[in-house]
Parts: structure tokens; sequence; C-alpha cells
């Protein structure tokens, strides 16, 4: 049995050594150290950055963007390269500094999490200023401002401002400044991830309401020429965007600085003009897939299909583990197994992501997305799995042990070379169920910072707000991935059927 | 971690042979002594003892419920007696000494002692319990290939022959389900003989077959009977033990009620007990 365990763990740990090594070839993120986008910015025309750092600062400034939030940061619809108010800023900010910029693209929901585990060293996302986070984090002066709009659907005439959201739906990013303003104001909030999303669910009637960044919305009401909505108010209050760090990252004095410079020397307005001034209308639908098609089948071959099969094979590993220990004599292995099992079971693979990739830096370990990923997945697997594998090797007749042991076999032999290839045979159709689950569940790696196929859709929806056309494809991708799956499982079963009757 | 059977040396041993290995008469190749077993409060076995001659065939008849499987399942530790001596060949086990923990847990020297005791017979059940995944030759090569190492060509050549001496030459390329219930019976025996074991153990060999299919399953084993292998035979066909059997017990109630040659024990039953099993066998209506 020793044997059998030190193999299973050599097994794995060679595999999570080897998928260490992509991901941090490969930085989670497609914008890696990006010189200054356009050639008007002053100062960082320069490819080097300045000879002469400003005090408090690292060499490279890890900074954390959504990359799907236009205009302030998003992809470039032609280049696919990261840019927006933001990033472009940022350039520039990071220019005046001496440093470099290193962009890791977080979904908002987890930036601040993020932040904090130290996956990056700064959040240049349009944060908006308050107390809470003042107290929380090192906030900079503001670089930008601006208020917040009420957008209604076309027609509705109850709204009219803050004072007329009572009572009314909302939809909000949960974590946002707008959440809070349209929360004070007496509306009831409906998460959602992004603007675009919010404008559709107001579209469609499901919500009455979406209060957000005035730049934002001109911007989105600007690429649209029948929105269906319309801003009808201004909120009184300006909002203020801040970068945030870590307490006492000591970077804020310099930065301070710098946003006075480009202020000082018109930086800041030219950048502002460029992505705030009406522009042309967005790219059609099918020029969007069309240049989408081989980004986000890159994305399912790199990350969704490799993460999906290494994920697989390690918890299969895990999970005859987790079934043989469930079924040892040894009452402390079979309750750590059944504990283990209800564990992985019980709790959402969401929540199971978030604490490996978020949880365990507060204990000093920190893993790159996609190992974390291979991890939390393998982790999953194996508490499903092992139910599966348990009840096949359960189901075949006590004879085949007996014959075994009448010959001389040992247990681990008879399991190896009797057992497992016939219990192989009743498993195969319910691990091909957990195979595919696990195909659609590799998505929601996106929120621990891994670009799979969701998100790269999510990426390239961004910048024309098409969520519902990149959706549709991702899905038909995803789909053709499992076609193949279950091609494979077919196979499967026949080769594995050959020793029984039809 | 290695299996626990010893290892024959495979380089002095007689490579194609697949006679039954030879044995000094006179000496009981299989002694059981007082043994005894319960499961729960109800005693399967009470106290059984008996010998076994080599090259010689013991059947074993009883009503069902008598404890005759559970004793031929003791001989080959598929079941852990609870007091009593085995011996087989060279290898004697005190169950007596055997406690085993919860989940029938048996610590490392035991479980190598044991199959020290198992390598030196070879089981035939009464479900064949074929390996259903491998082919009637792979059946055959597990146990001298896998657990005792012999070379495969020589395996794979000993297997083959085993398997013309039970006329299935023409099926060793195919799965268990490919056969009928006879052929995989005689399958089930010639796996048992591949081990090369100094005693056979069959289980009711017979009473899962339809009964046209039984004659070429007794068939096979009165060959083997003829050419001088032990066997220890559970059975309910009187006939058979009456042609074959050098020794019959009559087993009820977890006693050894009668013992004798088939000319005693079937044809001239001294206790009542026997008397009425043997009617009720012959004159079932």
């Amino acid at each position: 049995m020793k044997r059998v365990v030190l193999t299973a763990i050599a097994v794995l740990l060679a595999v999570l050594f080897t998928c260490a090594l992509p991901s941090s070839a490969a930085p989670p993120a497609p914008a890696a150290t990006t010189p200054p986008t356009s050639p008007a910015v002053p100062t960082g025309s320069a490819p080097a950055p300045a000879p002469t750092r400003a005090p408090g600062i690292p060499a490279t400034l890890r900074v954390g963007t959504e990359g799907v939030y236009p205009p302030f940061s998003y992809h470039d619809e032609k280049t696919n390269k990261l840019t927006g108010f933001d990033i472009e800023y940022m350039d520039a900010l990071a220019a005046k500094l001496g440093t470099k910029v290193e962009y890791v693209e977080t979904p908002w929901d987890a930036m601040f999490a993020a932040l904090e585990t130290d996956r990056f060293d700064l959040v240049a996302n349009q944060v908006t200023y308050n107390e809470e986070r003042a107290a929380l984090y090192d906030l900079s002066e503001p670089y930008i401002e601006t208020t917040g709009v009420i957008v209604v659907r076309d027609g509705d005439d109850s709204i009219k401002s803050l004072a007329d959201l009572k009572g009314k739906r909302a939809a909000e990013n949960l974590t946002s400044n707008w959440a809070e303003v349209a929360k004070n104001a007496g509306a009831t909030i409906v998460g959602v991830d992004a603007m675009a999303l919010a404008i559709d669910n107001l579209r469609q009637g499901r919500v009455d309401v979406v209060v957000n960044d005035k730049l934002a919305i001109q911007n989105y009401l600007a690429t649209r020429p029948d929105p269906g909505v319309k801003v009808v108010a201004e909120t009184d209050d300006t909002s203020r965007s801040v970068f945030a760090a870590r307490k006492g990252s000591g970077y804020m004095p310099s930065i301070n600085k710098a946003i006075n410079e480009l202020q000082a020397d018109g930086t800041t307005k030219r950048i502002y003009d460029k992505y705030f001034t009406p522009k042309a209308q967005a790219p059609s639908r099918w020029d969007l897939v069309r240049d989408n098609a081989w980004p986000m089948l890159r994305q399912l071959i790199k990350v969704t299909i490799p993460l999906t099969f290494i994920s697989f094979a390690i918890g299969l590993v895990l999970a005859l583990l987790v079934a043989l220990g469930r079924m040892s004599p040894n009452p402390v292995l079979s309750n750590l197994a059944r504990f283990y099992i209800s564990v992985i079971r019980g709790t959402p693979l969401l929540v199971q992501l978030f604490i490996i990739f978020y949880g365990l830096p507060e204990f000093g370990v920190k893993i790159d997305p996609f190992p974390a990923a291979v991890i939390a997945l393998s982790l999953n697997v194996a508490g499903y799995a092992a139910e599966v594998i348990r009840a096949a090797i359960q189901s075949l007749p006590k004879g085949q042990w007996e014959a075994a042991e009448t010959i001389g076999m040992n247990r681990v032999t008879t399991l190896r070379r009797i057992i497992i290839p016939q219990a192989a045979r009743t498993a195969v159709p319910p691990l091909s169920n957990t195979l595919i689950s696990l195909l659609k569940d590799t998505s929601l790696t996106s929120v621990i910072l891994v670009v799979d196929l969701l998100r790269q859709a999510q990426i390239a929806a961004a910048p024309s707000l098409q969520f519902f056309t990149m959706y549709l494809m991702a899905a038909v991708y995803y789909y053709l991935a499992c076609l193949v799956l279950s091609f494979i499982q077919s196979r499967t079963e026949v080769r594995l059927n050959r020793f029984v009757a039809s | 971690m290695t299996d626990h059977t010893p290892r024959p040396d495979h380089s002095t041993t007689d490579g194609g042979s697949v006679a039954p290995p030879t044995a000094a008469r006179g000496i009981p190749l299989v002694a059981v002594d007082h043994l005894a077993k319960s499961f729960g409060a109800h005693e399967v076995l009470k106290d059984i003892s008996f010998t076994v001659e080599p090259g010689t065939v013991t059947c074993v008849i009883g009503p069902s419920g008598s404890g005759k499987t559970t004793l031929l399942r003791s001989l080959d530790a598929l079941e852990i007696p609870d007091a009593g001596v085995v011996r087989v060949g060279d290898c004697t086990v005190d169950f007596g000494e055997i406690h085993p923990g919860p989940k029938r847990r048996l610590d490392r020297r035991t479980r190598e002692l044991l199959a020290t005791l198992r390598s030196k017979s070879g089981m035939v059940f009464q479900a064949h319990n074929l390996f259903a995944h491998r082919t009637v030759l792979q059946n055959l090569l597990e146990g001298p290939v896998v657990v005792q190492g012999e070379p495969v060509a020589q395996a794979t050549e000993r297997a083959r022959r085993l398997l013309d001496e039970v006329g299935l030459s023409a099926h060793v390329d195919k799965y268990p389900f490919q056969l009928s219930g006879g052929q995989q019976q005689r399958v089930g025996i010639a796996r048992a003989l591949a081990l090369r074991p100094q005693v056979v153990l069959f289980d009711e060999p017979t009473s899962a077959l339809d009964p046209e299919l039984v004659g070429e399953v007794l068939g096979v084993m009165k060959t083997l009977a003829a050419e001088g292998w032990t066997m220890v035979v559970v059975t309910h066909e009187l006939r058979f033990a009456r042609q074959v059997a050098d020794q019959v017990l009559f087993i009820d109630e977890g006693l050894v009620v009668e013992r004798g040659t088939p000319e005693q024990v079937i044809g001239d039953p001294q206790q009542a007990r026997t008397k009425a099993f043997l009617r009720r066998i012959m004159e079932p209506i």
C-alpha cells in the first residue's frame, strides 16, 4: 500500500511542477509590461524608464486592473493589447515614477482580495474614494473626477432623480461605489458582473435603473446606435478615482507627486480627451466573431483543455486513494475520507477556488493561478469521483477478490490487476459525466486570474460590450469540446465492454 | 511490498510438466485437527478432524448448512477458523494462535503464513470466479506469472497443456463470457492446477451448472483423480463420490458424523443421520 501512496504522491508533485512552469513562464494575463501605447504620451516615449526611480517605488510595479471595463481598462479590438484610460494614465504615471509596470488582469469582485494577498501592488481601475476604503488601504489623490449618472429605459418617466430610486431595482457591480449610492437611495441591488450586463438587464426590463460612472455610460451610449436607455440625471456628489495599495506601502507620496505633474503638464487632459470623446460605431457582430475565433480557440487549447485533463488525471488518482481510504477497515482513515468527501461535495467550487488562491496566501502559501486552479479542481474531482470509484469497486462480486486471494495475490496486486480494470467498466459512464462537468467548471477559474476560454470571451466582448455574442460563441466552443469528450467516452466504453456479453 | 507466496525455483522444475506433484505415500498430505468456527452465535464447525493421503480423493458430503463449504474454505484460509490446526504438506497453521482484529485485520506475519498455506492448494469455486476481463489463457497465467514469477513462455506452454487436458484448446483466447457454464468451470479447474498445488479443493463445482453440463466437469475431475492428483471435493454428486472417492466424510451440524470408504459411508451407513441424508438425496420425492 505504501508504495502505491508514494507513487501517487510522486505523480501528483511531478504534474504540479510541470504545470507550474508554463504558467510562470506565461503570466496569467495576456498583458505584460506594456510600453505606452500612444505615441503622444510625452514622458513615456522613451522605451526605457527614467533612470531615477521615485522614492519608495519598486523597480517593477504590479498593477491590478479589470481588462473588461471600457473605456478605462480593456483590450483593443484590433491589436488585443490592454488599453484604456486607466492603462494609458498608469503608463504615463509609471514613466514619471521611473518604474516598469506589469499588469495583472483580475475580475473586479476579486480585486481587493488579490491586492491583499500580494498578487499585485496597486489597483488602477477607477477605484472610487470612500472612507471605508481609506481605512483599509493606502489611497492616492484623485487622478480623475466624475459624477454618477442615473440611467433608465426609454419611455420610463417614473425616475427623475436619486430620490425616485426608493423601492426600485438597480443593477450594479456588488462591490462598486455605485451600488452603495443606489442602495443609500433606497433601491434594491441586483448584482451583475459588468456595466454592460447592467444595461442589458435594464433594457430587458429586469431592473428599473442603473447608476454608474458618467464617463463609462457616455462611452457606452456613444458606441450604440440604438441603446434603448437614457440618462435622466446626475448624482450630486462627484466620485473621485484613486489608486489603491496595501496599507503601509509607502508609494503614495511619490504617486501623488506624479499625479500633480501629469495634471500640470497637460497629459491628463490629453488622455482624457482621447477616451471620452464620442467614438465611431463599434465593429459589427460578425467582425467580432471573426476577429476572436482564433484567440478564443487558442485559450481553449492552451488553458481550458490542459486544465481539464491535468486536473482530471490528478483528481482520479486522489479519488482512488480516497475511495480506498473510505473502504479501509481503519476507522481513522475511513472517517477522514468520509469527511473529505462531504466537505468537497458540500461546498461550492467557487469558494474552494477562492480559498486555495486567496485564502492560502494568508498562511504564506502563494500559488500561481494555473497550478492553483489545478489543485482546486483536482481536489474537487477527487471528492466526486471517489464515491463513483467506491461504488464500482464494491459492485464487483466478492468471488473476484477470493479467486485472486487463492492464487496468492496480495490486496494491492489484486486491486491493480483484477479489481480496477473491471471496476473501470462500470465507472466510465459516471466518470465521463464528471469530466464533462469539469470542462465547463474550468470557466470558474477566471476569478482566480486564469485567462481561460470564458475569460477570453469576456475580454473580447468588453470593448464593444457585445457580451451576448461572445458568450454564445464561447458556448459553441465548449459544446464542441464536450462532443469530442463524449466521443472519447463511447470509444472507451466499447473497449472496456469487450469482455462482457453485449 | 511483494506477494507473500514463496516463489518456486523455476530453473530446477520440470518446465512443461502438468502432472500432479509426487509425495511419499503413508504420510498424510492434509491433516485437520479439532477445527472449530462460529459465525456470531452460530457454531458452523464444532470439532472437525481428518487426514487426506497423497494421491487420494476425499469427498465431503452433508446437508446444506452442515459446514462443509466452511471446512473447505478453511483449508485455503478463505475463512479463519477460531481454533484447530490445519497442515497441508509442510505448512502448519494453528488457528488458535491467530486472532483477527476488527474487520478481519491480520498482522503481516500471519498474512504471510496464510499465503504460504494457500500456495499449497488450488481452489475451484462453485461460481468459478474467473477473471472476467482476462482471456482463458490469461486467467491461467495470472497466478504463475504475476504471483510466482514464472517466465511467461514457460507458463504459457504449461497453461496450453492444461487447457488441452480439460478439453479447451480451441478456446484459449476467448473471454469467459463467451464460454458455456461447463467450459467456464473447466477453465476454473485448469486455473487451480496452473499453480501446481499439492492438493486441489473443489467447492460444489457442479452445483451451479445446468444438468446436461455436469458430466463434462465430473469427467475432467475423474481424469485428474486417475492421474493421481490429491483432491478434496465438497459435492452432492453421490455417483461421482462412489466411483472416484477413496474417502468420504459425512458432515452434519459441524461434526464428522461418518468417515470411511464410499462403500462404508454411502453403501452401508451406520448413523441414523447419514441414512436420513442419503435417503433424501436418492429419493427426493
